[in-house]
């Protein structure tokens, strides 16, 4: 049963939606003018080349990450993505042993990254490997991976600071990142990846979507799935792989993981979800680093998470496909829609019974309505209230209500409906007789008109032709 | 609806070059047998049910036909050629659960997806591709609901995209996997519908089925399988008390039901 | 018979062989006279080597190169502190980790001494800002080590008085060494025009150096390798740096390297040339066994690429020429 399908003046439309992003985004603006000073502009404008530099690159990453771990997040696999990150270290103090030891320095970049995907890659492949043996759940083989990888590099760096003669130096900056030291270089290879990484993804959208949708069915027809997995953690290695030198190995899988979760409140298209998510990842990318450009001894790559996480807290809340609030609200409806028919339908049988359904007099009193169902006079009295507003009740005082117009026709139809569906799980289900009103109940306020016709279709000997009138109750009442 | 309805059987006509044929099948997971020797030839134009108790190997002989679960011995033949070259013409409708309903797509966008093999490598879903996938629905009877997220569908509903999907695909042999499963009346009948007429436009379709008391009425070929295949062939000749002793064996209370069930479809 | 040894035979040979160096390797350790003497970083050992002279087995825990701040020691770390008799070590937590290591044992009776309370206990040098403790760079200041090395030779002559009259005398003579080193340094670095007298690092490794000789230090991080920058406060200072036409800055040893080049891409993008003057040793010396790997050579090294770089007056070999000699 889908809520959505029942409750389709509850989707709240896409302007709405847009409006709601636009405010968190002008509330986080204003954020950043109260801490307006002479050096906004310059920041805002990237005037400043490290500024510049730094703001790109982060933003850049964002999104990145955003788009890949979106599919990463379907897939089911953010914890792989959290494996990958934590197996580069290995990668990274072997490629700089193997540089010192061939007489190199030992810190240039390329090789050092290099290292770092390869050993990243070799996790992901330990993963699937240790998947294979008998007994070992994903979860179990990605924790073992995790923890041995990281072990291993956090083993190597301790071998590291005895080698002589090596400036070892700097290595420890790719568990946590130097944010605002980025070079030229750096974001060189920064944006060769991240727009590679865009630019895959987008290309392989259609074949990522089956991929993570339906693994099984993709391989059926003929898709290479081990092959598309490896490439889907191929672009995963490579943001992992650049996000080291910008917030380091811990704090990447954060920005794998929020962007994608906090985009998924807000919308139920997988497009969507990608750019949305490609959009918070960059936000968070370039709010962080501004705040760091804006405010003293804030660094960079921590604050970029502390945003991303911002985003996902206010998407939790807010987020109008499956936000908290959304889901109440949804859920408040439903529940008031359900109360409304039952107090119809209440006052139809009461009218029924008292004058075979055709009594002009369309009032009764509390009392006939609490004899009905077991609800207690206030809530009666509420669910009356708000019929009264919505002009399905003409006129309550202490001794009754009257029913409008209106309400009647509602009544009838609401009614109608009901003994549809009962009918049809009595002729069609094999259920038996008295255990259909509870069901009925039930689904009849999920099923909509559409249905409803439906089945006055596939009971056409019971319903009599013409105007849609209420046929008798299949048990007593 | 009977086995009789779908028309005279004459088991000797298969042709040479049948749809599906396995040779000996074997498949283990973890040295723990599960298909063992598995000789089986649907002939064209059949609506063949797969029935077994649980753990009998129903699901697993569909995905080995399918190369989705590693083979230990045997070979899988479509229209005479391997499967791996024949590929494109064998769509396969999984279970309902094996997939997560709240993934973010729409109805549509499911259905498309039995067009990808066809588009090939990067390209996107074009127009001609989703009025196939429109068609797929509206045959299903699901076209009003095509831009709905797939979480908001029912389970009959969703086990109709599935179907809406492999029918998308334009394929000749159709492997089911429990479609009945756990659905509404509705789809179940509009199920029975899509494989009649498959069948009618000369499909071959291989269903695994667990309701033994509507076999004799949905199939005019069945498969009885207990890690072996217990007897294979028209419904008529094979859905015999007998053999479902033999495939049921010791489950007492599902062969009382098989039995009984059986009385019922001779009635 | 000797090529049909079997593979056990071959093994126990073998273990024979790696026992017997073993043992001439630590017999090399245990032939010497004197208690064995073991420094956390470069400068204190080198310290302790100067007073001893021939005289003891003084040995270096924190390899060069290695960042003393993030340092985290070994199993092996913790046997060669277990085996030694003195243990000098700098203090004011340069040592990370170690340091609460170092000071329970302390407590406990053994014969440990952080350099660094001699020096402060003096009441000249005080941390960075005044406040007491926080900066433990004090090898900076060659008056500074001076205190450090006077401390020295009164801790080992107290634990081994036998030798205690050798200490002194080595100490002495090394103080000679050390006060022509400041004078030294006074004079190369007080000829660096006044509008240059600034020195921008990695980090903040600098404040007893530049207050002892007249310069305005800054550090890119703070104190402690292990913070990271904020994006505004590297802006502040590249700002500053191009205001002042400052000519070069410096690149530590044992610190991360990219601070500084984003710092030389950022003043280079407006028009400044920056240029990074030179390698600076800050929490570990150079490579061991050269000149630079000397508490000597180190600071003679720093003093003369800093003044040089910045526009003063220095020769090019240092001191004593032994900079040219080694090469770069």
């Amino acid at each position: 049963m889908g809520t959505g399908a029942v409750l389709p003046e509850m989707r709240v439309r896409r302007q709405t939606r847009f409006a709601a992003v636009g405010l968190f985004l002008l509330l986080t603006g204003t954020g950043v003018l109260i801490a307006l000073e002479e050096n906004l502009l310059k920041v805002f404008l990237l005037r400043n080349y490290n500024t510049r530099l730094v703001v790109l690159s982060t933003t850049l990453l964002g999104i990145s990450s955003g788009m890949v771990g979106s599919f990463l997040l379907l897939r089911r696999r953010s914890l792989m993505g959290d494996a990958l990150s934590h197996a580069t270290l290995p990668g990274i103090a072997l490629a700089f042993m193997g540089l010192v030891a061939l007489g190199g320095v030992g810190k240039e970049l390329g090789w050092l990254l290099g290292g770092a995907a390869l050993s990243g890659l070799l996790g992901v492949v330990a993963v699937t490997l240790i998947c294979r043996l008998p007994r070992m759940k994903e979860d179990t083989a990605m924790g073992i991976v995790l923890s041995v990888f990281y072990g291993a590099g956090v083993a190597l760096l301790g071998l590291i600071q005895e080698m002589p003669g090596a400036g070892a130096a700097g290595l420890e900056t790719f568990i946590y990142g130097k944010t605002a030291s980025l070079v030229g270089s750096d974001f060189q290879i920064l944006w060769l990846i991240t727009g590679g990484v865009v630019l895959v993804s987008a290309a392989f959208y259609k074949e990522f979507k089956i991929l993570c949708f339906d693994e099984a069915f993709a391989a059926s027809t003929g898709w290479p799935v081990r092959r598309l997995d490896l490439l889907l953690l191929g672009l995963v290695t490579a943001v992992t792989v650049a996000g080291l030198q910008a917030v380091g190995l811990i704090l990447i899988i954060a920005l794998l993981v929020i962007p994608p979760a906090a985009a998924r409140m807000w919308t139920s298209r997988l497009y969507r979800m990608l750019i949305l998510s490609g959009l918070i990842g960059g936000m968070s990318g370039w709010i962080g680093a501004t705040l760091s450009a804006l405010l003293s001894k804030l660094p960079a790559g921590a604050v970029i998470v502390l945003v991303a996480s911002g985003f996902f807290l206010f998407s939790l809340f807010l987020g109008t496909e499956r936000g908290i609030l959304v889901r109440l609200l949804r859920h408040l409806s439903l529940k008031r829609r359900v109360e409304r028919q039952n107090l119809l339908r209440a006052f139809y049988e009461v009218l029924e019974q008292r004058a075979g359904g055709r009594s002009p007099e369309a009032f009764v009193s509390w009392q006939e309505l609490l004899a009905r169902r077991s609800w207690s006079p206030r809530l009666l009295y509420r669910i009356a209230r708000r019929a009264l507003e919505a002009e399905l009740i003409e006129e309550m005082d202490r001794s009754g209500l009257l029913l409008s117009p209106e309400g009647l026709a509602a009544a009838a139809k609401v009614t109608r409906n009901h003994r549809l569906w009962e009918l049809y799980l009595i002729e069609h289900a094999d259920i038996a007789p008295n255990h259909v009103d509870r069901d009925a109940d039930f689904v009849e306020h999920v099923l909509g008109e559409r249905l409803t016709r439906h089945l006055e279709q596939s009971l056409p000997d019971i319903l009599r032709t013409g105007a849609p009138a209420v046929p008798g109750s299949p048990h007593g009442l | 609806m009977r086995g009789a309805d779908f028309g005279p059987e004459e088991r000797a006509e298969h042709s040479l070059e049948a749809p599906l044929s396995i040779h000996d099948l074997t498949v283990a997971y973890q040295r723990k047998p599960v298909l063992w020797d598995v000789d089986l030839e649907i002939p064209e134009g059949r609506l063949a049910g797969v029935v077994g108790p649980n753990g009998a190997g129903k699901s697993t002989l569909l995905k080995a036909c399918l190369d989705l679960v590693p083979r230990a011995s045997g070979e899988v033949m479509v229209y005479g050629r391997p499967y791996r070259a024949e590929r494109q013409r064998v769509s396969y409708v999984p279970q309902r659960e094996s997939v997560d309903w709240d993934f973010p797509v729409t109805v549509l966008d499911v259905v498309a997806m039995g067009t990808y093999a066809e588009l090939g490598w990067l390209r996107p879903v074009n127009r001609r591709m989703r009025e196939r996938a429109m068609e797929a629905l509206e045959k299903v009877r699901l076209g009003d609901l095509a831009d709905r997220q797939i979480s908001e569908l029912s389970g009959g509903q969703q086990q109709r995209t599935f179907l809406a999907r492999a029918l998308a695909q334009k394929a000749d042999i159709y492997l089911m996997d429990e479609p009945f499963a756990a659905v509404d009346a509705a789809t179940e009948r509009a199920i029975v519908e899509i494989l009649k007429d498959l069948r009618n436009a000369g499909k071959t379709c291989l269903v695994v089925h667990h309701d033994l008391s509507t076999v004799t009425q949905y199939f005019d070929h069945v498969v009885l399988l207990n890690m072996r295949v217990v007897a294979a062939g028209a419904t008529a000749d094979c859905f015999t008390e007998e053999n479902l002793r033999r495939t049921y064996g010791g489950q007492l209370t599902v062969f009382a039901e098989a039995a009984n069930a059986l009385r019922k479809g001779v009635r | 018979m000797e090529m049909r040894a079997g593979r056990g035979e071959v093994w126990r040979r073998l273990m024979r062989g790696a026992m017997v160096l073993v043992m001439l390797g630590t017999c090399g350790a245990w032939g010497r006279e004197g208690p064995e003497i073991l420094g956390t970083v470069g400068m204190v050992t080198d310290l302790a080597r100067e007073v001893t002279g021939e005289a003891g087995a003084v040995r270096g825990l924190i390899g060069e190169g290695v960042d003393p701040h993030l340092y985290k020691p070994t199993r092996k770390d913790l046997v060669r502190l277990r085996q030694a008799d003195i243990i000098l070590y700098n203090g004011l937590k340069l040592e990370g980790r170690l340091a609460d290591i170092l000071e329970e044992m302390g407590r406990n009776g053994r014969s440990v001494r952080a350099l660094s309370e001699a020096v402060l206990a003096g009441g000249r040098y005080r941390g960075k800002g005044g406040e007491e403790g926080t900066d433990p760079h004090l090898w900076m200041d060659v008056g500074a080590w001076r205190l450090a090395l006077k401390e020295v030779v009164t801790f080992l002559g107290e634990a081994d008085r036998e030798r205690a009259d050798r200490y002194r005398e080595n100490g002495r003579a090394y103080t000679e060494e050390l006060d022509r080193l400041d004078g030294y340094a006074r004079e190369v670095l007080g000829s660096i025009p006044e509008e240059h007298r600034i020195l921008v690092t990695a980090h903040d490794a600098f404040g007893y150096f530049g207050r002892a000789y007249g310069l305005e230090v800054r550090g890119i991080q703070g104190l402690s390798t292990e913070s990271e920058a904020g994006l505004r406060d590297l802006e502040e200072l590249l700002s500053e740096i191009v205001e002042r036409g400052i000519p070069a800055i410096f690149v530590e040893s044992s610190v991360s390297d990219k601070n500084v080049r984003a710092l030389v891409e950022g003043a280079r993008s407006k028009g400044h040339d920056l240029e990074i003057g030179g390698t600076l040793y800050s929490d570990a010396m150079g490579p061991a066994g050269t000149y630079r790997g000397t508490y000597f050579g180190m600071l003679d090294h720093n003093i003369t690429t800093i003044a040089r770089a910045l526009g003063g007056r220095a020769p090019e070999g240092g001191i004593d020429g032994k900079l040219v000699e080694q090469g770069n």
